[in-house]
């Protein structure tokens, strides 16, 4: 493992026409790393998200991973270098069964001519579904269960297991336990500390505090597109951090 | 259980726990099974010449008629659009195909002559698909009013083109339509082998999972890492590839280039999908309803025949079985979403 950060941004700037969305956004992501992403609506969170995992391209400023500067064309570039992505409530398909839900975009292919000719494995991706969801603490029902018959909360999990089953970097999650029971919210929590054990870095947005001051290393205060703090959880306290995200305090 | 199922792409209707047999009886595509096997020997025992090869021979050539267009359909319904231009295609196709073979007609052998004819209507084909993956994809119409474009300007266009009667007169080509294997005419069985290759693409291969899961959630398959907008272009580009070739079935079983044979064969494809429970919503579905829908449809219209009924009325009983069945799904929908 080399010293340099898996992810940095340097200065960092978007619009979207006359509005500024992030001015100079810098800042540095480790291995083993969760850092909570807070601020209110418009701070610039979705616009960050979108600039790291390549949706947008940012007008300004510089992206590294692993001190190597790169330029996203697609979200497509960022899944290779290893960022996954958990967009807000629109991760799966409903229509599809988990294995293939997890295995989108990847799908593993029969061995052999048909294989070469598009032919799935479908039979393989159900399995190793579940033997990597069960890896990062996720248990969904076995059987080829379209992701439309389970509970929201397994839904969520599926979304998880696969960023994380996929990421070899970077994982970012945008509000995951957005509409979950406090158990699953629980389960949620657990699946982001495995990713942190498996060396992965792990970008958690939420407006739920109690959520982030739980599991973050360190917390990053948007407000207004730029970043007005940027330290360990520990010098943070739920009001504390509150007037941060609000601008009342300090 | 074992049989690798395209359960993995998406299934109609999921197995509930309990008895095999209940799962088997609910399951939609059964019911159709069952629907369909009760009217073939409905019309039988009406009118026992309805069991005669030829009869079912030429049940199979109707069916072969319809079940590319169906199976068109089915993709780009899956993929969560609608091609209402299919029949038109078919129309276009046919014409320009036999314009061309008509210039031709003479200067090259009968079999060089057809394959020069089948080439023709599937460019044309392609070329319609194009424009309606042009329009949806580039110009970013909704596909409902992008296929309304081409269906009318490709009606138009082959009334133009043909000056509004047939194109063509291909004897030989009428006589080798009815030969064939045992019920399979040649021709059929062609058009089958097409139909059974697409099929399987459709839910075996990776193409097919990625037009279920564009239905399904298109944010979902950008985010997987999809290329969508190309998806969605080839899959429109593929149905009016299939409509293209369509074009060359009915100039082989006529004859000749009609600008007006399959001027209602999108309502029938569509049809024929609604009956075999693909959700007009795109990512539910699955080709094996498709093919029933296109049997039962297929075996109706014939039937009406043997049982007395002008064919006049064909076109208000494949409403009432569209009412049936749509109106069955919805009530099983709401019964089991709520």
């Amino acid at each position: 493992m080399s010293n340099a950060p898996l992810l940095e941004l340097r200065n960092i700037s978007k619009s979207y026409g006359s509005v500024q969305a992030l001015t100079d956004v810098s800042f540095k992501a480790h291995a083993g790393e969760v850092i909570g992403l807070v601020g209110d609506n418009g701070a610039g969170k979705s616009t960050l998200i979108k600039v790291i995992s390549g949706v947008h391209a940012p007008d300004k400023g510089e992206l590294l991973v692993n001190g190597e500067a790169r330029h996203w064309k697609s979200p497509h570039d960022s899944m290779e270098a290893g960022i996954e992505t958990l967009y807000q409530d629109s991760g799966l398909a409903p229509h599809l069964t988990i294995g293939s839900n997890i295995f989108l975009g990847r799908e593993l292919r029969r061995s052999g001519p048909l294989g070469k000719l598009g032919f799935l494995d479908q039979r393989a991706m159900e399995r190793k579904a579940l033997e990597e969801l069960d890896k990062v603490g996720i248990s969904v029902p076995a059987g080829r269960k379209t992701v439309s018959d389970l509970s929201g909360g397994q839904r969520q999990a599926v979304a998880i297991g696969r960023a994380v089953m996929w990421a070899k970097n970077v994982i970012i999650l945008d509000e995951p336990t957005n509409h979950l029971g406090a158990r699953q919210s629980q389960e949620v929590l657990n699946v982001i500390r495995a990713a942190r054990e498996q060396g992965l870095c792990v970008l958690f947005i939420s407006h739920t505090l109690p959520h982030v001051l739980e599991v973050c290393d360190r917390i990053v205060v948007l407000r207004l597109g730029s970043i007005v703090r940027d330290d360990p959880t520990s010098s943070y306290t739920v009001e504390s951090l509150l007037g941060t995200i609000t601008g009342l305090t300090k | 259980m074992s049989v690798p199922s395209p359960a993995g792409a998406a299934q109609v209707n999921p197995a509930k726990k309990g008895s095999p047999i209940g799962a088997l009886v609910t399951n939609q595509l059964t019911i159709l099974l069952l629907v369909f096997i009760a009217l073939f020997f409905y019309f039988g025992s009406q009118n026992s010449r309805f069991f005669r090869t030829g009869e079912i021979s030429s049940l199979i050539v109707d069916f072969s008629g319809l079940v590319l267009l169906a199976i068109a359909e089915t993709y780009v319904i899956v993929s969560g659009g609608i091609d209402l231009s299919v029949g038109s295609t078919v129309a276009i196709a046919g014409v320009i195909g036999a314009e061309v073979m008509n210039h031709y007609q003479g200067h090259m052998g009968q079999t060089a002559l057809l394959l020069l004819g089948t080439l023709i209507c599937a460019l044309v084909g392609l070329l319609v698909g194009a424009i309606n993956a042009f329009l949806i994809t580039v110009v970013k119409m909704v596909p409902f009013v992008a296929t309304l474009i081409t269906l009318s300007a490709g009606a138009g266009y082959a009334l133009v083109v043909s000056g509004g009667g047939d194109v063509g007169n291909n004897q030989p080509a009428i006589i080798w339509s009815s030969t064939g294997w045992w019920i399979f005419t040649w021709l059929s069985l062609i058009v089958l082998a097409i139909a059974i290759i697409t099929s399987i693409v459709l839910h075996f291969t990776r193409y097919g999972r990625y037009t279920f899961a564009i239905g399904s959630n298109d944010f979902a398959a950008r985010a997987a890492g999809i290329n969508v907008k190309r998806h969605i272009a080839s899959i429109y580009v593929l149905s009016g590839f299939l409509s293209g070739l369509v074009g060359m079935f009915w100039f082989i079983r006529i004859g000749s280039g009609s600008p007006t044979t399959d001027a209602t064969a999108n309502l029938e494809a569509i049809a024929c999908v609604v009956i075999g429970g693909v959700s007009l919503t795109g990512g539910m579905g699955s080709v094996i309803g498709t093919l029933l829908g296109c049997a039962i449809l297929t075996i109706v219209t014939d039937g009406l025949v043997f049982i007395n009924v002008p064919p006049t009325w064909n076109q208000v009983v494949v409403g009432a079985i569209i009412a049936i069945a749509a109106g069955l799904q919805a009530l099983r929908g709401t019964r089991s979403r709520r």
